[in-house]
């Protein structure tokens, strides 16, 4: 008997059921009189289908390449329910239903680049990698309003926090899917299609509305959300211990493919060699250069409570708030592990002590899953400077990071390598007191003779800068999985600017990133809504990187250039 | 001839003087082309167009000529509501004229009920008038449309159309007429009014909410603040560009409700008074028309006094030189409002229709009801169904950003 595969099954059932839904009544309704009245009036139906393809336009070393030219083609399917119950009471529940295809030439690219001890077959990128087919609501809120002053929020839900755009830097409540979508590109996957959301609390109270003075508090107990691991991993390191290819299509390779003439030019980061750490006497021969396979332990996803409050409040036109948050902040970039215990990948402890014909294990455990942040952000609008019109608005946002813990290593490393482990820091952790923040200033601007169509549909400008300030700085403070060190200030521009042409049938927009060490980006994208079909968007989109180094900010994506269709029906 | 009045005659002044003089005759002369003798049961068509000449816009009349028929109705009047008059009778004794035209010693009501057409700052009284009419104590633009939102239908010059479902949501918490506290909710006396506007629809526009509040201080800018879905984030903007189209619409910002700009940044002019067509009474909701144009079909016009308002910006860069507004003498609400660009060609063209609706306590008011805007230049409409709600109650709470920060896609915010 035919039957679908279990798999299969929700996808189908939900996009029937949505269908069925959003359909007219007609004829002899169902349901009794009460209860098509409650629909009709208190229920509302939407969402969105849409199919993304893309196509990688970079040809470089496979080690890093996408691996793959069709590099997506992602189905989503995103019903979105409101009932509207009562003044005080409201219900939103929508669903996300994904299906990617199967990727041949990308599994059999990992297989060629990632290795094991012993040799084994490299199990391939699962199928399923990108598919998300859960029943499991995507969002899921009740809004309660017990008074005008008091909103509460229970569910699974969203909660951003800032002023940015494009690159997120208070925004980290929520964490981040980044495994199908690459990095600083708001035009392909914007912030909302990228977070995961949380299960948790959400209160405002609203002290003053006048001068929008309002308390919030959030509370999301990480155990309810069962995350995969893959959040916000683009970053691939030697992480193999446990013969599970977990990296997607946005991640470096790991740096165990680096394995040049013998040595590591690159990293090998805890390539603390067994032998010494056991105490057998200094390291010779080959034994000191093997690359160490690592287990990290990662926590789920929000696998902590995460608590936050935060005030608003606005004197004059200035608009301000601050804020603390304590839990597990998921960020690819935050993470820091320390070496937990090394072991031999060889039941004969002699291949990674003396010959080196095995590689090291080392067992790495996330250290920062309690992140204090310290937040602040503000807006105010700027008319006229000394008679000159400036018509922008300025925003900010900081988080100050207290103690915030780093992977430290020696620079250049023994043996010849780039880098080691670090004599006074033999966990390889240091931590150091860190500033961010992001200054943006938006603006509308006519630009007549580009818009000959309508000279008086504007253009939004937006620029933006990012700065990280880590205190009382050491040299070879680095990011968990390369060997690169970060300065003690590091700065991000952007820029964008998006208009529409014809009566918004033809918008352009473009996102921009620089980084002065000599890293950037381009987001361009074209969208196309025909003029009698406001359900229908068709966008054409690149994500294009470069930089002088493949191992750090948007050079870790240098070979990865691509460009996108994506086409969306809204219902 | 004096040498000094040849010079004058020679002069660049002179030549501007005499293209004042030649607008002010033409303005004139547009004012009193008003055919008084329209009759209830008459029909308008291309034959005797000639009628109504100078009673609508040209942009509307050329398409009269070109074969389409309206009929004339009796005229409707609304008169004020009782509080509105005790207020106005009140308080309007205190008000006056600032230097820069600002409004003085204003607490509820019309400003200016007792009109002197001869007075020099006329024009200014009415701008006030218009401004400070009667719009309730708060209401929901689109809250008496079926389905309870704005429909907006922008329309290409080919035909093509798009929908798009908002509500929008007004608080006018320093002129209370109906609702506790009165006649200003405490702390808020400082700005005129606050505005909520949420789009529904399509879904990825739905949530995108605005709060825009607009300052008594006619130095103040007004406030914006957006809550963008696809961040989940409230972005503030600046509202000093207050001409940029707000696409795929025609309108701008200052286009809304007829005009929105800030009083004290226009001068203003009367020209005289004027018998328009109108519509006070929409026979349907939203009126039936042809898929792709904005003409209404079976529509009834009918012949309202009007006040003619030359309404010209104070900076020299703004998009309208020069917006006609025409004001119903009994409602202060606008009828046709006319634009021309910075060259003086015409160029847009709106007109908006009035609906009876009901107060809670069973009293008629009335409310706009559709209102288009046609760009005659490139030949593009947008047509709005925007019957409001008066006197919800709406507490002042909601006019704040954490009701932006609770927005949900498609969800109510009431």
């Amino acid at each position: 008997m035919f039957s679908l595969p279990r798999k299969l099954l929700s996808p189908v059932i939900a996009i029937v059921v949505t269908l069925l839904l959003s359909g007219p009544v007609s004829g002899e309704s169902l349901i009794s009189e009460e209860w098509e009245t409650f629909l009709k009036e208190k229920v509302s139906f939407g969402g969105f289908l849409e199919n993304t393809s893309g196509l990688s336009v970079s040809h470089g070393s496979r080690f890093f390449n996408t691996s793959n030219r069709f590099i997506m083609n992602r189905f989503t399917v995103q019903p979105e329910v409101n009932v509207d119950m009562t003044d005080w009471a409201k219900f939103f529940i929508s669903w996300r239903f994904v299906k990617e295809p199967r990727y041949n030439a990308e599994a059999k690219s990992r297989e060629r680049s990632v290795t094991y001890f012993p040799a084994a077959p490299v199990k391939p990128l699962s199928n399923r990698f990108y598919d998300e087919d859960s029943f499991k609501p995507w969002e899921a809120v009740l809004d309660l309003r017990p008074d005008d002053q008091l909103k509460l929020r229970f569910g699974r839900q969203f909660i951003s926090w800032g002023e940015t755009d494009g690159i997120r830097l208070l925004d980290l409540i929520n964490p981040q899917d980044l495994t199908f979508s690459p990095p600083a590109a708001p035009n392909l996957f914007n912030l909302d299609e990228t977070r995961i959301p949380s299960w948790g609390l959400r209160a405002h109270y609203t002290v003053r509305p006048v001068s929008n003075t309002i308390l919030e508090f959030f509370a999301l107990p990480g155990s309810l959300d069962e995350a995969e691991q893959r959040v916000d991993e683009i970053v691939g390191s030697n992480d193999t211990g446990d013969r599970k290819v977990r990296y997607g299509r946005w991640s470096a390779h790991p740096e165990t493919r680096l394995f040049v003439g013998g040595t590591n030019r690159f990293g090998n980061l805890f390539s603390d060699p067994l032998r010494v750490r056991l105490g057998l006497g200094s390291c010779v021969g080959a034994g000191c250069i093997v690359i160490p396979s690592t287990v990290r332990e990662l926590p789920d996803a929000g696998d902590s409570w995460k608590l936050g409050a935060r005030f608003s409040h606005s004197i004059g036109k200035l608009n301000f708030g601050l804020g603390y948050i304590w839990g597990y902040n998921p960020q690819a970039s935050d993470m820091v592990f320390k070496v937990r215990s090394l072991s031999c990948a060889s039941p004969v402890l002699a291949a990674c002590t003396i010959a080196g014909a095995a590689p090291t294990v080392a067992k790495l455990a996330l250290l920062n899953d309690r992140t204090s942040i310290f937040a602040g952000q503000f807006n105010y609008p700027v008319g006229d400077a000394f008679n000159v019109p400036i018509n922008t608005t300025v925003r900010g946002e900081m988080a100050f990071l207290p103690d915030k813990p780093y992977n430290i290593s020696k620079f250049p490393g023994n043996f010849g390598l780039k880098a080691s482990a670090h004599p006074k820091y033999p966990n390889g952790v240091v931590e150091k007191n860190t500033l961010r923040y992001a200054v943006g200033f938006d603006r509308t601007t006519l630009i007549p003779f580009l818009h000959p169509d309508d000279p008086w549909r504007a253009f939004n400008l937006s620029f933006q800068v990012f700065q990280s300030i880590i205190f009382d700085h050491e040299d070879g403070i680095h990011p968990f999985s390369t060997a690169e060190r970060i300065k003690r200030f590091s700065t991000t521009l952007t820029f964008r600017m998006g208009t529409g042409y014809f009566g918004d049938t033809i918008l352009p927009d473009v996102f921009l990133a620089y980084d002065p060490e000599g890293y950037w980006s381009a987001n361009p994208a074209i969208s196309y809504v025909p003029p009698g079909n406001e359900k229908l968007r068709f966008s054409l989109v690149g994500t294009l990187y470069g930089g002088r180094n493949k191992f750090k900010s948007f050079g870790l994506f240098d070979e990865k250039d691509s460009i996108f269709l994506k086409m969306r029906y809204q219902f | 001839m004096p040498s000094a009045t040849i010079k004058y005659f020679l002069s660049p002044r002179w030549r501007a003087h005499f293209l004042v003089l030649a607008w002010c005759l033409l303005a004139a002369a547009q004012v009193t082309a008003a055919d008084a003798d329209l009759k209830a049961g008459d029909t308008i068509g291309p034959n005797n167009w000639q009628r109504i000449q100078g009673m609508v816009g040209e942009n509307f009349l050329s398409r009269v000529k070109a074969g389409h028929t309206i009929q004339i109705k009796p005229s409707k009047v609304y008169r004020p509501l009782k509080e509105y008059a005790d207020a106005t009778e009140k308080y309007s004794g205190k008000v006056r004229l600032g230097a820069n035209g600002e409004l003085q010693g204003y607490v509820a009501g019309q400003p200016f009920p007792k009109l002197d057409l001869g007075d020099a700052q006329i024009g200014q009284k009415l701008a006030w008038n218009f401004f400070w009419r009667w719009l309730g104590d708060d209401y929901k633009t689109g809250g008496a449309v079926k389905g309870g939102k704005i429909i907006r239908s922008a329309i290409e010059k080919n035909g093509a159309e798009r929908r798009a479902d908002l509500v929008s949501y007004f608080l006018f918490p320093r002129t209370r007429y109906n609702l506790d506290p009165k006649p200003a909710i405490p702390g808020y006396e400082h700005i005129d009014y606050m505005q909520l506007r949420v789009d529904s629809y399509p879904r990825d526009a739905a949530g995108t909410t605005t709060l825009e509040i607009r300052y008594a201080d006619p130095n103040r800018a007004d406030d914006l603040y957006i809550y963008i879905p696809s961040i989940r984030r409230i972005r503030r903007a600046s509202t000093t560009q207050r001409c940029q189209t707000l696409a795929p619409s025609e309108f701008n910002l200052d286009d809304i409700n007829s005009f929105n700009g800030k009083i004290t940044d226009f001068n203003y002019k009367f020209l005289g008074e004027k018998k328009m067509l109108a519509n006070l009474s929409q026979e349907h909701l939203p009126f039936n028309r042809k898929q792709g144009d904005y003409l209404p079909l079976d529509e009834k016009w009918e012949v309202v006094d009007t006040y003619v308002l030359e309404v010209t910006p104070k900076n020299p860069d703004y998009c309208y030189p020069r917006k006609l507004l025409h004001l119903n003498k009994m409602t202060f609400d606008t009828h046709w409002t006319l634009m021309w660009d910075k060259r003086g060609d015409y160029w847009k063209e709106q007109f908006g229709m009035f609906t009876p609706v009901k107060l809670a306590d069973g009293r008629e008011v009335w409310s706009v009801a559709d209102v288009v805007i046609v760009n005659v230049q490139n030949g593009r409409s947008t047509i709005v169904t925007a019957t409001r709600a008066y006197n919800k109650g709406y507490p002042a709470t909601m006019f704040s950003l954490a009701t932006l920060e609770s927005i949900m896609r498609g969800g109510s915010i009431e």
